[in-house]
């Protein structure tokens, strides 16, 4: 599965790049986060509970940070694993750009699931993901007090 | 497999569900048809700590006419409905519909509550309560509340339900002579979830539409009107330049997201197929 976006988020690059580094503010804005540990500069690990549809699973997953240029970009491995409901696993790239009215964050992701996840959940998995990443950065932005600016073409997943 | 332990509780009266519900938190799970949930649990893909099952609730059962609304009751079945006199007299729409929900057994114990609930993008109910207008009647411990099926469905499998309420029944206004309807769904074969779906309602004089109501589903994240097709349809003849203005603006109004097998293009495409057809449809 693929899911490429980006999002308009009424806030400076560094309040921007700054709040994606901090899993205080992560941990508020990632849906259904239980617990998120920061186990070296370049690694996360965190617990999630993932219900959305038919699905109710709790995932523990890490992230893995590479090719960090401060304010500009990162690239992120990540895999979580839900017990008996399946898993995940992939890699994401982000990108931050000054725009007119704050700071576009730019997405592209590729991951697969397995498991039941993967069988059940596929014919909606792409729309699962959109659904996911909007709640993300609705929060997200709303922890950095501002907001999502409405952009003309919007997420198109994959 | 199996599913993992859960306990069971079957309520006699509406208040004592009501409790259950709201003592058991988001662990718990009501269960009628269980023609969706039953799969998941022995799937493992959910684990509640409770079923709470609420087939015995008078309040949720039956189909009614008082007045000018139709009432349908959370409990009633697809079968009742596709085999209901007062459904084929006051919302033909729904018996239409009814056959393309699965196959008999399931539609023999799955519910019209249940379907609205869980707010499948994909699912016929949904559509057509929006395309009726329909009113959902809530109850949750501060009480009843009413909510509009256009406000009721929110996003991917998200409705305005809080996990304390219980959804009681819908009601929507009965059909009139001048009503003229459209149901058709595109799936690769019967039973199947549908690539693309359309449900229609508006009022007919002569080749004239107007009160147009048109609903796609299992195109996005929830099932959703084509106003701007609506609007270009609505209150005058219906000529050939009408219907593809009509389909154009469809296809670009409405926000697809693509599923594993269909792209964008794809289910836009066939969103214009089937508003031709219905439209086709309800003029000749």
């Amino acid at each position: 599965m693929e899911l490429n976006g980006e999002q308009l988020i009424a806030a400076p690059i560094p309040d921007v790049w700054k709040g994606l580094n901090d899993i205080d503010i992560l941990a508020k804005s990632i849906p259904g986060c239980e617990e998120i540990n920061r186990i070296s500069p370049e690694e996360i690990h965190a617990k999630v509970m993932f219900k959305i549809g038919p699905v109710r699973a709790r995932f523990a997953g890490k992230l893995l940070l590479s090719d960090v240029i401060p304010d500009q970009s990162c690239s992120m491995a990540f895999e979580g694993s839900g017990g008996a409901a399946g898993f995940a696993k992939g890699r994401s790239r982000v990108e931050l750009k000054a725009a007119e009215g704050g700071t576009l964050v730019s997405y592209t992701t590729e991951a697969s699931i397995g498991g039941k996840l993967g069988q059940i959940g596929g014919r909606l998995i792409s729309a699962s993901a959109k659904k996911i990443a909007d709640d993300f950065f609705q929060r997200f932005a709303k922890e950095l007090g501002g907001e999502i600016v409405p952009l003309e073409s919007d997420t198109q997943p994959e | 497999m199996k599913s993992a332990a859960f306990d069971y509780a079957k309520p006699k009266v509406f208040s004592e569900a009501l409790a259950l519900l709201t003592e058991a938190g988001e662990d718990a799970q009501l269960i009628a048809g269980g023609q969706t949930l039953l799969a998941t649990l022995n799937l493992r893909l959910s684990e509640p700590s409770i079923l709470i099952d609420i087939t015995s609730l008078d309040e949720l059962k039956g189909i009614t006419v008082i007045g000018d609304q139709l009432r349908i009751g959370s409990l009633v079945t697809h079968t009742e409905i596709e085999d209901s006199k007062l459904i084929e007299q006051h919302a033909p729409l729904l018996k239409a519909a009814a056959p393309h929900i699965a196959h008999r057994a399931i539609r023999n114990l799955g519910t019209w509550g249940g379907s609205l609930a869980y707010g499948d993008p994909a699912a016929e109910w949904p559509a057509c309560s929006l395309t009726l207008n329909a009113t959902m009647l809530i109850a949750g411990p501060d009480g009843e509340r009413r909510i509009s099926a256009q406000d009721f469905f929110i996003d991917l499998y998200t409705t305005s339900l809080e996990p304390n309420e219980i959804l009681v029944a819908t009601e929507m206004p009965i059909t009139n002579h001048n009503s003229v309807f459209y149901f058709h769904e595109l799936a690769r074969r019967h039973g199947d979830y549908a690539v693309a779906g359309l449900s229609m309602v508006a009022q007919k004089h002569g080749n004239v539409l107007s009160d147009c109501a048109f609903t796609f589903f299992s195109v996005g994240a929830t099932p959703m009107m084509a106003l701007k097709a609506q609007a270009l349809v609505d209150g005058k003849p219906l000529t050939d330049e009408v219907i593809s203005s009509a389909v154009a603006a469809a296809r670009e109004e409405l926000e697809v997201i693509a599923d594993i097998t269909n792209s964008v293009e794809t289910k836009q495409h066939l969103i214009g197929v089937l508003l031709e057809r219905g439209l086709k449809h309800l003029i000749a």
